[in-house]
């Protein structure tokens, strides 16, 4: 039992340590991976790019053209369009289409996923705006709903189930074909928008849905799509332009969005996007949409025009964090790290990343031998540590400490 | 022989142990104080609304009770078997000495499970009156954590308390201060889902880690 109770006890020295370590290594080393900002131009129809290098900042064109800040904002007038019109350098015109602030603000858009928006728990109940008030703002209802063999509305100061309204929606869902439980509730859960459109609701068959209320009474709507095309996510949206109702991203990792009042899903010409491991930012102006795909070593921006074809696409590329030489630094020290929070995820978890290559073996050889001469100092039996050798070979400095900070003396 | 020494260990932490039981209580009823005042001012559905949406934790001033009554149960239990060495009279009596440490740890580990428990159902009970099914659910996975951190802090005191060594004292109360803020990170609610049963399975193997120090002390190691 006491043999046991040790190594237990270096099992959770070395989880925490293998938390710990590479956290402080971290905190102390790592340097910022300069993402530039890169943005199609309308004047000039390429892409402009903002960045930093050595610690001096650029403001350049694709083919390599160097600007100063005030020319770069006028390459890029829809996006800078206050400072243009403060410094009077704001065109009349660009392609033919005139510079009315309030055209461009209600053409202008801009949409952020994260991975751990799609990987985080979710309220499992929501509240159900009346759509169709009459009053000039949203009011937040009474009670919330969830759903799952029906669609129940709980009353949040009874925190009963209103009956009534929990057969009226369940039916109107019925009469569509939905298949209970939900499997995803998309919507905008805030009082603070333009307009209610209620939710997008996945079924346990995957048909999407449209869910709102309008006067108490239940609005559904079955959006058409491809059979076998599953959503991982519905990003819906609450755009002045009024011209979609929400991104959604498939299991085929495409980018879809469903348009407002026809249901037509359509997808967008944008290459595979991991909605797993990668961020998307949707910026849209009068005349373009900026898709930027950004991953952990690289960014894609796809352009499409105001009929969302694509015009261009740009691509940069950059190490991954263990391919700088911090990073190769830290492979010669760790041969793991285990994280309790990730970026891709909500989730609290174990997240374990091994280190690629072997260069950590040379350090777990060293601390072999530290801890072989350790023993030898103690004038303790080898043979009784041979279990301790094998923790610290395997594990390295984790190990190491682990085994010193609760030594083996049990049995010499 | 084994009632005599359930009675020692219960007279050792009862005050503690009754006195924590209580304060408990009166946290969650606080809270719970403070969710019907929200309620009445500004509406069932805000309230309600906040947690889902806004990630406001009603319950987030007991994050670091259980953790106290862990170490204080812990201090109270075994800080006095180490005063004069008195663990050594454990020790002499005719029974196996992990076994005798083992029945000092299993009252300990009992009297703070039940406590727990009752703080665990008191506020399940008092979330169910309040709140509908699925923020109960996430506050259950948001708080279960927060009660492991108290148990680990628990089978840790008894290990730091007990090493004889001072050097070692020292590390072991490092090793634990890096081990319990794993039960203690921030998240969503509901965060902790996934991560709940390792960490009640690590909290498992930690719970005889007493025997180490234990059978250290009664080595004499110095």
């Amino acid at each position: 039992m006491k043999n046991l109770s040790r190594y237990n006890l270096i099992v959770i020295s070395i989880i925490s340590l293998s938390v710990i370590l590479p956290w402080i290594y971290w905190l102390s080393f790592e340097k910022p991976i300069p993402k530039p900002f890169v943005m199609y131009s309308c004047v000039d129809d390429c892409f402009m790019i903002r960045g930093s290098e050595n610690g001096k900042s650029y403001r350049m064109n694709e083919h390599g053209e160097m600007f100063t800040r005030e020319e770069f904002e006028q390459k890029l007038p829809l996006l800078n369009i206050r400072q243009l019109m403060i410094s009077r350098t704001l065109p009349d015109s660009i392609k033919g289409v005139e510079m009315d602030p309030h055209v461009v603000n209600k053409a202008r858009s801009f949409y952020r996923y994260k991975p751990s928006t799609k990987n985080a728990p979710k309220p499992g109940l929501y509240p159900m705006f009346e759509s169709e008030s009459g009053r000039a703002k949203l009011e937040m209802p009474e009670d919330f709903f969830r759903i799952n063999s029906r669609m129940e509305f709980i009353d949040a100061d009874r925190n009963k189930i209103n009956e009534a309204k929990t057969a009226l929606f369940t039916g109107a869902l019925q009469h569509f074909g939905f298949k209970f439980p939900a499997k995803m509730i998309e919507g905008i859960p805030t009082t603070r928008k333009s307009c209610d459109e209620g939710y997008f609701v996945v079924d346990n068959a995957d048909q999407v849905f449209h869910v709102k209320m309008e006067q108490g009474q239940p609005y559904v709507q079955q959006v058409e799509i491809p059979k076998g095309l599953i959503f991982k996510h519905i990003g819906c949206v609450d755009f002045r332009n009024k011209l979609f109702y929400c991104y959604l991203i498939g299991h085929d990792h495409n980018i879809y969005i469903i348009t407002q009042d026809d249901y037509y899903l359509k997808r967008l010409p944008v290459d595979e996007f991991n909605p797993e491991n990668q961020q998307l930012r949707i910026y849209s102006d009068l005349f373009n949409y900026n898709v930027i795909a950004l991953a952990e070593d690289f960014m894609k921006v796809t352009v499409l025009d105001d009929n969302m074809e694509k015009v261009d696409v740009f691509y940069k590329s950059w190490k991954k964090r263990s391919e700088r030489p911090e990073g190769k630094v830290f492979s010669y020290l760790f041969p793991l790290q285990l994280n309790l929070v990730d970026e891709n995820n909500a989730f609290i978890n174990f997240y374990f990343h091994l280190t690629k290559g072997f260069n950590w073996i040379i350090l777990h050889i060293v601390l072999l031998g530290s801890h072989f001469l350790i023993i030898r100092k103690r004038k303790a039996k080898l043979k009784n540590h041979i279990v301790d050798f094998g923790i610290v070979l395997v594990s390295g400095l984790f190990g190491f400490l682990a085994v010193n900070i609760f030594p083996n003396k049990l049995n010499d | 022989m084994l009632k005599s020494m359930i009675y020692k260990e219960w007279l050792k932490i009862r005050w503690f142990l009754i006195g924590a039981a209580i304060l408990g209580l009166f946290i969650i009823a606080y809270m719970f104080m403070n969710v019907q005042r929200s309620i009445t001012f500004q509406g069932a559905n805000a309230v309600w609304y906040n947690i889902l949406f806004l990630n406001k934790m009603i319950f987030g001033i007991m994050k670091y009770v259980p953790l106290l009554i862990g170490i204080g149960i812990g201090v109270a239990q075994y800080f006095p078997e180490t005063v004069n060495k008195r663990i050594k009279l454990t020790f002499h009596l005719p029974l196996f000495e992990n076994r005798a440490l083992m029945m000092m740890l299993s009252v300990g580990m009992i009297c703070l499970l039940l406590t727990y428990l009752l703080h665990f159902m008191v506020f399940w009970m008092l979330s169910n009156y309040y709140f509908a099914h699925e923020i109960t659910v996430a506050s259950l996975i948001t708080i279960t954590p927060w009660f492991l951190s108290g148990l680990a802090a628990y089978f840790l005191v008894g290990l730091i308390v007990l090493e004889p060594v001072w050097k070692y004292r020292i590390l072991y109360a490092f090793a634990a201060a890096m081990f319990v803020p794993l039960y203690l990170k921030s998240g969503m609610i509901g965060a902790y889902g996934p991560i709940n049963i390792p960490l009640a399975l690590l909290t498992v193997l930690i719970s005889v880690s007493l025997l180490f120090s234990a059978y250290r002390f009664r080595k004499g190691e110095m």
